[in-house]
């Protein structure tokens, strides 16, 4: 089989969400330790490592002369240029090694890199999310003040002045001790003149004019696998900076059934989880506050989202109840804390607010991607909201009436339980598509392929379909329906003694590792089983709701398969209904455009909480239906889309 | 006399023709049982083999049992003095703190395809429920189904509870789930564990040496 042809940037619609507006930028993908950068097309290695953590030895600051930014390119790139042919060794140059600022990113990249490093900061996938244009009216208030100096007259107190520029609405203001005891001095050396910040009805600090204090926020959006957080300027409403990184706590199970189990079997298990999460934050708190030229302690105010039990291991709060029926969380209810309460470096009276939740398994991510979606917003449109990953959370519904429910997708959207399964990193087949008779896939990194994505395998299940590799009943054989492609049949691999077979996906001389990528007779099963609980999930809301599938006039896709799954092969597979594959929007990190939401308007963080008690919680354990729609999605169905 | 198209059609789940062949096999003079055994339970038992290698799924598997149960109806007035005789009784169940209903579900169809009698206690069930249901129902295999595994822990006080009851010398204990391992079968104390619905059969067979 051929490699790949190169496909153009804008052929590639399953790397680039559409609604992020992301043009011309590739990723450079730097390993062993799987760093992801989004960087320009055109800027070189060298520039797009330096607002990493990565620190590559250099002496000439990228002029290319002192040849000490080594790094191994791993993607065929052309050859090196002059300086690169002076500075290295052909040894070197064999082996791939260029020099990081004389090597511009042209295309996707993988590169090693053996420099020191944080070991468990990478930059993720999912950073960027859609934006609304909203009302900015942020959580912290930053209010311009001259305040009268002393007077004989009245002799009224500092605070007492200050309360009375601020005007009548401000009669019950309060004000923290911290702020207070500096008032004097503070008030002073600003002769009068400066921004007092109040959050509610309490004054936290009395800021210079033009001083970072209180200028920016951050978020949080918590997941059980990767932690990402912002910095949004409160001025603007725009990102300032992002980072994200391996939640720690994975070491402790990939989800938060295992969690769970391993708080309630360890002494102390509940505070060593809430510990690693809080050092964790901080770290990308003060990698945050680094990327905006600022310290932790010029932030007032951060918001958290997450789903319901990483939410309440932020808090210490015990989630042991949302691990065995009947589900029962300790709160649902967004709420406000103190965050050196809660073990968050910021400024020490900042305030910390947790996204509302809605049930044990619908957490405040699926109401930020609810927020975010702006569903709720109006009564006229029917919007269907999918947020798949491990879990799959769906909401179906507008302002009048909104439902939602959880789906144990299953591992297998993310590549677990599938034989060549993997998460979407260097490597991972992405996307499939049969080309005259042939397999032709994208590999993240460009380069052989070690195994397959989600993506990459609703993507090859729908191309099996499609030219009847696969059958509706999922069984992989020659079901002969398109005798012009001859090729993907002669991929077929009978085992011995049974009349199962599997799907070569790629032979050992295709593969990366000279390994034969299969996909098992039994990694269909999984499939089958995650997209029909999907579908099911769907059906289910939609009867409720007393709808067909032809009322849905936007669906929405957040997660990690959300914003890269091919919404044709979704629909091919039957993991989506058949519709208008126009009105299919992804969302990218949905939870975190919520939560920048709430961030920057109060009105926004209202409206979570409204979301929240609009939100009916359909059971699907609990539902007579499920077990007849779960086993009727599991069948593939028969029709082709293209 | 042979079964085979009848065994072939309750494989392929045709209802229709199934319950024709099997008044057919009636009308000739077959015996019920000896249908029941030859071309039902045969049929089932590929059912099972080809479900654990994934040549069938649920749905096939789901049809292919209904089709038996059609059969099985057919037969019903057919049986002489006492019945059908079955191979033993079962009592299943989803431990307490699990809802998840639907692997159970199979197993227990797959079971009953197989000639067993089930009594299925539903989900949620208490460790006093399923001691209760094997003094109640003479139960010869407890099978107790987890998939979360913060639930697994109530199968070891199910086995501890039938223990302390007294049932343990006269019941077999079978456990399944996607969380579950045959190393955790033997750390609890459990008879067997079973990987899916078709193994449940084989190993239900085995426990009771039938």
């Amino acid at each position: 089989m051929k490699k790949p042809p190169k496909i153009k940037k804008k052929k590639r619609p399953l790397r680039t969400p559409p609604a992020t507006g992301a043009k011309k930028s590739l990723w450079l993908n730097v390993l062993p330790d799987d760093l992801w950068i989004r960087v320009k097309y055109g800027v070189t290695i060298y520039e797009a490592l330096r607002k990493t953590t990565l620190d590559l030895d250099t002496e000439c600051n990228g002029l290319g002369t002192c040849g000490k930014c080594k790094i191994k390119v791993i993607t065929p790139i052309g050859p090196p240029d002059r300086q690169e042919q002076r500075l290295l060794s052909s040894e070197e140059l064999d082996q791939g090694i260029r020099l990081a600022c004389r090597t511009p990113i042209r295309k996707d990249l993988v590169v090693f890199s053996d420099t020191q490093r944080d070991p468990t900061e990478l930059f993720q996938i999912l950073k960027h999310g859609q934006t609304q244009d909203i009302a900015l009216d942020p959580l912290l208030d930053r209010i311009p003040v001259l305040v009268p100096p002393p007077d004989l007259q009245t002799a009224a107190s500092d605070f007492h002045r200050l309360r009375s520029v601020l005007g009548a609405s401000r009669d019950n203001l309060k004000i923290t001790h911290g702020c207070l005891s500096t008032l004097y001095a503070d008030l002073r050396a600003t002769e009068f003149r400066g921004e007092a910040l109040l959050h509610r009805e309490c004054m936290l600090a009395w800021s210079p004019v033009g001083s970072p204090n209180g200028r920016y926020g951050v978020i949080f959006d918590i997941g059980t696998t990767t932690l990402v957080g912002k910095l949004i300027d409160l001025d603007q409403g725009v990102e300032k900076g992002v980072i994200s990184r391996l939640n720690a706590q994975t070491r402790f199970g990939s989800n938060i059934i295992s969690r769970i189990q391993y708080l309630r079997d360890t002494k102390n298990g509940l505070r060593r989880l809430r510990r690693l999460l809080l050092n964790d934050l901080n770290a990308i708190l003060r990698r945050l506050a680094r990327a905006g030229g600022i310290e932790p302690h010029h932030i007032f105010v951060a918001v958290a989202a997450g789903n319901t039990t990483m939410q309440h291991l932020l808090l210490g709060l015990d989630p042991s109840g949302i691990a065995e029926a009947p589900f029962a969380p300790v709160i649902t209810e967004g709420v406000t804390f103190p965050t050196q309460k809660v073990g968050l470096e910021l400024h020490p009276d900042a305030m910390l607010y947790v996204m509302p939740a809605k049930s044990g398994y619908i957490g405040g991510d699926l109401i930020s991607f609810i927020l975010a979606s702006g569903a709720a917003d109006q009564e006229t449109e029917l919007v269907l909201g999918l947020d798949l990953g491990t879990n799959g959370e769906i909401f179906l519904g507008n302002g009048r009436r909104l439902l939602t429910c959880s789906a144990a997708a299953g591992p297998a959207l993310e590549g677990a339980r599938i034989q060549h399964g993997m998460i979407a990193k260097s490597g991972a087949i992405e996307s499939v598509r049969g080309l005259e008779g042939e397999l032709r896939y994208n590999v993240i990194g460009n380069i052989k392929p070690k195994g397959l994505c989600g993506s990459g395998l609703v993507d090859l299940a729908a191309v099996l379909l499609h030219h009847g590799v696969l059958d509706a009943e999922g069984v992989l054989g020659h079901h002969g329906r398109d005798t012009e492609f001859e090729l993907l049949p002669a991929r077929l691999a009978p085992r011995p003694r049974s009349e199962v077979m599997d799907f070569v996906v790629a032979t050992p001389e295709e593969s990366f590792d000279g390994r034969t990528i299969k996909l098992l007779q039994n990694d269909i099963r999984e499939l089958q089983l995650a997209k029909g609980a999907v579908a099911a999930a769907v059906q289910l809301l939609m009867d409720e709701m007393g709808v067909t599938v032809d009322r849905i006039d936007r669906v929405c896709m957040a997660g990690a398969l959300g914003n890269y799954v091919n919404p044709l092969s979704a629909m091919r597979i039957g993991m989506l209904p058949f519709l208008d594959p126009a009105k299919i929007v992804s969302m990218g990190n949905a939870a975190a455009t919520g939560a920048t939401l709430a961030l920057i308007s109060k009105a926004q963080w209202q409206r979570a909480n409204a979301i929240a008690d609009l939100a009916d919680h359909v059971e699907l354990s609990l539902h007579p239906g499920f077990y007849e729609a779960f086993i009727a999605a599991m069948d593939f169905p028969d029709r082709n889309v293209w | 006399m042979s079964f085979e198209t009848l065994s072939q059609t309750v494989i392929k789940g045709d209802m229709q023709a199934a319950a024709e062949l099997t008044r057919k096999a009636l009308d000739d003079g077959a015996d019920a049982q000896q249908i029941l055994d030859q071309g039902l339970i045969a049929a089932m038992d590929v059912v099972g083999r080809k479900f654990a290698e994934g040549a069938m799924f649920v749905p096939q598997m789901l049809r292919s049992a209904k089709t038996m149960q059609q059969c099985v109806e057919v037969l019903k007035p057919h049986f002489q003095g006492a019945g059908m005789t079955t191979k033993g009784t079962i009592i299943l169940g989803t431990v307490k703190g699990d809802l998840h209903d639907i692997g159970k579900n199979l197993v227990a169809m797959m079971l009953e395809g197989a000639g067993f009698r089930i009594v299925d206690l539903g989900v949620d069930v208490s460790p006093a429920a399923f001691v209760e249901a094997v003094a109640k129902e003479n139960g010869q295999i407890v099978g107790m189904s987890a998939l979360l595994s913060t639930t697994m822990p109530a199968m070891a006080e199910t086995i501890t509870a039938l223990t302390t009851a007294g049932h343990r010398e006269t019941v077999k204990i079978m456990i399944g789930g996607a969380p579950v391992t045959a190393d955790y079968a033997t750390s609890v104390g459990a008879d067997c564990y079973a990987p899916d619905a078709g193994s449940a059969v084989t190993e239900a067979k085995r426990l009771l040496d039938v």
